[in-house]
């Protein structure tokens, strides 16, 4: 069985850039928000049910770039952890670590059940 | 400033928001929540949490913003303070990756159980026992001081080589063993029970258990816990962006100052000498332990 330092720097590596390139895309779309508004928290001040897609047919018709790129920052953010475990069970398949990389799967699998139930984890 | 009103099912109007004259009418408030978050993923990062413990009450109380808009983001910050960290502490070798993936099948499926059984548990009476239990944790773990330590690898740590080492804040590499790893997999699915019924980031349990029941060295639990905290997260908040309610304009302050904050906490925790961890751990433990004695005589 090889050593695990190989695979934990390649999902170093995968996560620091997933990370850099949310965080620089998030800051693009905000800073582009932070000029044109005062303060976009006010309204948020009651809840109200509207569904993404909703959203994103709203922001293009009104051609708000900034939410819009804010919003691809935040795709690319939430996948991350899942892309993760994806990653790191092909990796312990390349390592031989098949035992390790069947209980990632079980994980991934387990991930997409309480994802379709709406669960809060 | 405006806001989209929803007056069907696909058709929005702008309309004034209220409390427009207060004086935080400014985008300083944005760069207040910035640094806010940024201390929210310092500290994450450094204790294997979350950061919704900062983050939440902070969007609620100082900016008005819903419960429902908070709690969204503070699972967006759980993720961001986990991949933000993650990296450096994988590259520090503090993270065990092999127990990583094995403790996430006990959370996922705790998590599961914990939904199917929601309906059937009076959520007030549990945030009060485990007020009760977190503040006695605390208490334990002021008693105790220093790292727990192991002489003996359970079978299962053998087999799954588990046992591993990782660099103190001199840099020397320090060996441990991991015990009771079945319990520790029965603690971490008590944790995903209780994530799922309390809605609550389980990364404090995830640190209590490894510390206590698996015997790992705190800052090895800590990361190791901030891995898990952004897998487990990220199956709700997928649910929460398709239903709309994580919001760019919250969350992208949110997000930027976590992984600003949770990359210098993960850059600090290896030069940080375990005793203070231990210490701003207690604390913290000792702060949610009171929140949630509150938040169940509240509900």
């Amino acid at each position: 069985m090889k050593p695990l330092d190989g695979l934990e720097l390649k999902i170093a590596w995968f996560l620091r850039i997933g990370v850099i390139t949310a965080g620089v895309i998030l800051l693009s779309g905000w800073l582009t928000k932070f000029k044109l508004s005062g303060n976009p928290l006010f309204n948020f001040q009651t809840y109200d049910q509207i569904y993404l897609t909703d959203l994103i047919q709203f922001h293009l018709k009104n051609k708000d770039w900034g939410v819009l790129l804010s919003y691809a920052g935040l795709v690319i953010l939430i996948l991350l952890p899942f892309i993760r475990v994806l990653l790191t069970s092909y990796l312990f398949i390349r390592q031989g670590e098949y035992r390790l990389a069947m209980i990632a799967v079980a994980v991934l699998l387990g991930l997409m059940i309480s994802m379709s139930l709406g669960i809060n984890i | 400033m405006f806001r989209i009103e929803k007056n069907s099912e696909r058709h929005f109007e702008l309309k004034p928001t209220k409390k427009q004259t207060k004086f935080y009418n400014s985008s300083m408030y944005d760069l207040l929540l910035l640094f806010i978050s940024l201390f929210a993923g310092f500290l994450g990062a450094l204790l294997g949490l979350g950061g919704g413990i900062i983050v939440v009450p902070a969007l609620t109380l100082f900016f008005d913003v819903d419960i429902r808009y908070a709690v969204a983001a503070s699972l967006v910050s759980i993720i961001a303070t986990s991949s933000g960290a993650a990296a450096g502490f994988l590259k520090d070798h503090l993270t065990n990756l092999r127990l990583a993936v094995i403790l996430e099948t006990g959370t996922v499926a705790g998590a599961i159980t914990g939904f199917l059984i929601s309906s059937e548990i009076r959520s007030s009476w549990l945030y009060l026992l485990f007020g009760v239990f977190l503040f006695f944790s605390a208490l334990m773990m002021f008693r105790k001081k220093h790292d727990a330590h192991t002489d003996t690898n359970h079978p299962w740590s053998e087999k799954l080589k588990l046992a591993s080492t990782f660099p103190n804040e001199k840099g020397e590499k320090i060996f441990y063993n991991v015990a009771q790893v079945p319990l520790g997999i029965l603690s971490m699915y008590f944790a995903g029970v209780l994530s799922a019924l309390l809605g609550i980031g389980s990364g404090i349990f995830k640190v209590m258990a490894m510390d206590h029941v698996m015997k790992l060295p705190l800052k090895v639990s800590s990361a190791t816990s901030n891995f898990m905290i952004g897998v487990t997260a990220t199956a709700s908040a997928g649910a929460y962006f398709l239903r709309g309610d994580i919001r760019p304009e919250i969350v992208s302050p949110v997000a930027i100052g976590i992984i600003i904050g949770s990359w210098l906490g993960a850059k600090v925790m290896t030069r940080m000498r375990d005793t203070y961890i231990r210490k701003i751990f207690i604390i913290v433990l000792f702060i949610v332990s009171i929140q949630m004695f509150f938040k169940g005589l509240s509900s």
